[in-house]
């Protein structure tokens, strides 16, 4: 087991990983920016290493300084936590080359997965359903048109480095695709450095399920459930919850095993999200992310699971804690995400935190960093904290929701918990009848 | 029913001294003992701000570096303060057994090798910002020093 881990992150996943280090024993440091020397996270760390001005590329994403922090600390693992550079095939590489264990896959499965092409051809090649579309790369316009014209309109068009739910452009006839492919490549090339594009069918009204995984690294593997994720502004997601409301406990059961097997055949080690779209009671693979995802928690709630200590003890060479047989589902959760921004215009609302009261009770939840009296950097994301409620059935959960939803009292900043409070008294959103593209249109109506 | 006391008796005045001398020396806003019939209480008035509910936060292990941290930060805002732009170990000569670069009271011409700070086996020279004299050395030789840690002072 390691002696100290090295939290590469900020924000409420740092103090989620600060949490899991303490509890299995193991001493923490913290790195921060300048911007953020007063997170909670940086607080309660054992120790703290300010790596560099605000600006993510000197902070955050600077390996050189990452590893000299780790030096100075004598750091034997590295956390990455979720974005910077948790996917950063390079990142694990080097950390690998310098006996520092990155706590997550290996640089070969992120490389894979990474790269949405060869994501998706080592999907197919371990039987998983895939959305059907190009076989690899799009290199010219009349290639894209025959593809689309075989799969039928609207098509979707991918970067091969992007992910996260970006780089896409959606075709809706063979006028359009010309130009939305080079806008695409354009756009690709930008954002990623890369344009290689492929493209899929454009799936109307599909929910997004994705399946948790966990393998130890040398054949064994489980799946943890699914979750529905369709709720969702700007391919962002917002709310999250486990079990789907779409699903019975046979297409779970179906594709689990299907995922788990898959990560079997591969050696998977770590946590992975394996994200589909579900449409008519089929699934589609549209990407792997190979490390600790945003809504975790979900999980954590209905299997009682600790993701992140199961992480740190797979990293360092232990077992799966549970097999497939040990995995049991229990009643349901819900997740919110809350953000500083503005709940209509979604203006980001950096700032003071005037006045900070969670809720709490019985099957409450609150990940966050937050505290009254702390200053919100405006350089990085506009996640403040999670609201996670479990309650025994679906029905209860969302009581359960709306109760806290009116206690969590956040001044000094506008939230978006106006937004959960209207969204959890809509019928759709009770009976569960929502698709991924229903946020964005209940948000365009006046 | 208390007693009416007049004055406090000598004794008692002294107990009441050393509370008040205990408040200041805590920075404690009010105390309350009661032993053998006397109950004594003294309170001063004091400013809440809004960094308190933060301070109570912090674990009580960390006070000492919090006041620390004060007093390094008032040098960090000194004009002549010369910051560290990486992580790393910083030294004060170029090599073990070698003369450290400067001490206190050395003129310094702008540009000129102040210390150096090693990451991942490559030494980087540290170098004076303006011409000056260096007024105050802020680490020990082969300390961890982070981003932005104030270092020397060039005056």
């Amino acid at each position: 087991m390691f002696d100290k881990i090295l939290i590469a992150n900020r924000g409420e996943i740092a103090l989620r990983i600060q949490r899991a280090c303490k509890e299995l024993g193991i001493a923490t440091v913290a790195v921060h920016s300048t911007a953020d020397a007063d997170a909670m996270h940086v607080r309660l760390a054992d120790e703290s290493v300010c790596i560099g001005p605000p600006p993510a590329s000197e902070s955050y994403l600077n390996i050189p300084r990452l590893l000299a922090a780790c030096e100075i600390t004598g750091a034997d693992a590295i956390h990455p936590g979720y974005g910077f550079l948790s996917e950063n095939a390079r990142f694990a590489e080097i950390l690998e080359e310098h006996q520092i264990t990155f706590i997550g896959p290996t640089s070969e499965h992120i490389r894979i997965m990474g790269d949405k092409i060869e994501a998706k051809e080592t999907a197919k090649r371990l039987g998983i359903p895939v959305v059907p579309g190009s076989d690899g790369a799009v290199t010219n316009d009349a290639q894209a048109q025959r593809v689309a014209k075989e799969m039928g309109f609207p098509v979707l068009i991918k970067a091969a480095s992007g992910g996260g739910g970006r780089g896409m452009k959606v075709a809706r006839s063979s006028e359009e695709l010309a130009s939305a492919l080079s806008t695409a490549r354009s756009e690709a090339k930008a954002a990623f450095g890369d344009d290689s594009v492929y493209m899929e069918k454009y799936l109307t009204k599909p929910r997004h399920i994705e399946i948790q995984v966990f393998g130890d690294g040398k054949g064994n593997a489980i799946h943890l459930g699914e979750r529905d994720c369709s709720l969702q502004r700007r391919h962002q997601k917002v709310f999250e919850e486990s079990p789907s409301p779409a699903l019975n406990a046979q297409a779970r059961k179906k594709i689990g095993e299907t995922v788990a097997k898959a990560m079997q055949k591969l050696k998977y080690r770590g946590a992975g999200t394996v994200e589909f779209l579900y449409e008519d009671g089929e699934f589609f693979f549209i990407e792997m992310n190979t490390r600790l995802q945003v809504e975790h928690p979900v999980t954590e709630m209905i299997t009682g699971l600790d993701l992140v200590i199961e992480q740190i003890r797979i990293a360092s060479g232990a077992p799966l804690t549970l097999t497939q047989n040990d995995v049991t589902f229990s009643g349901h959760a819900i997740e919110c995400r809350i953000n500083a921004e503005n709940p209509k215009t979604f203006r980001p609302s950096p700032g003071r935190i005037t006045y900070w009261h969670p809720p709490g009770g019985l099957g409450v939840r609150v990940d966050s960093g937050a505290y009254q009296g702390y200053r919100i950097p405006p350089n990085y994301d506009s996640l403040i904290g999670k609201l996670i409620v479990h309650g025994k059935n679906r029905n209860e959960c969302l009581m359960r929701l709306k109760r806290c939803l009116s206690e969590f009292v956040i001044d000094g900043i506008e939230t978006t918990i106006p937004l959960f409070t209207e969204l959890v008294r809509h019928p759709d959103i009770a009976n569960g009848l929502y698709d991924i593209h229903w946020l964005e249109k209940y948000l365009s109506q006046p | 029913m208390a007693k009416d006391i007049k004055e406090p008796a000598v004794g008692e005045q002294v107990l009441i001294r050393e509370l008040a001398q205990l408040l200041v020396e805590t920075g404690l806003t009010e105390i309350e003992i009661e032993k053998s019939g006397l109950k004594v209480r003294v309170a001063r008035n004091a400013h809440i701000t809004a960094a308190m509910p933060a301070m109570m936060a912090a674990p009580a292990g960390a006070t000492p570096v919090a006041v620390a941290a004060a007093a390094v930060e008032d040098i960090a805002s000194h004009p002549g303060a010369v910051k560290s732009p990486m992580v790393g170990t910083a030294y004060r000569a170029p090599e073990p057994g070698a003369a450290n670069f400067v001490e206190i009271g050395a003129r310094v011409s702008q540009g000129q090798t102040l210390l150096i700070i090693e990451a991942m086996k490559t030494m980087n020279h540290i170098p004076a910002p303006k011409a000056g004299t260096v007024t105050q050395i802020l680490f020990e030789n082969g300390q961890p020093v982070e981003f932005g840690e104030p270092l020397m002072v060039v005056e």
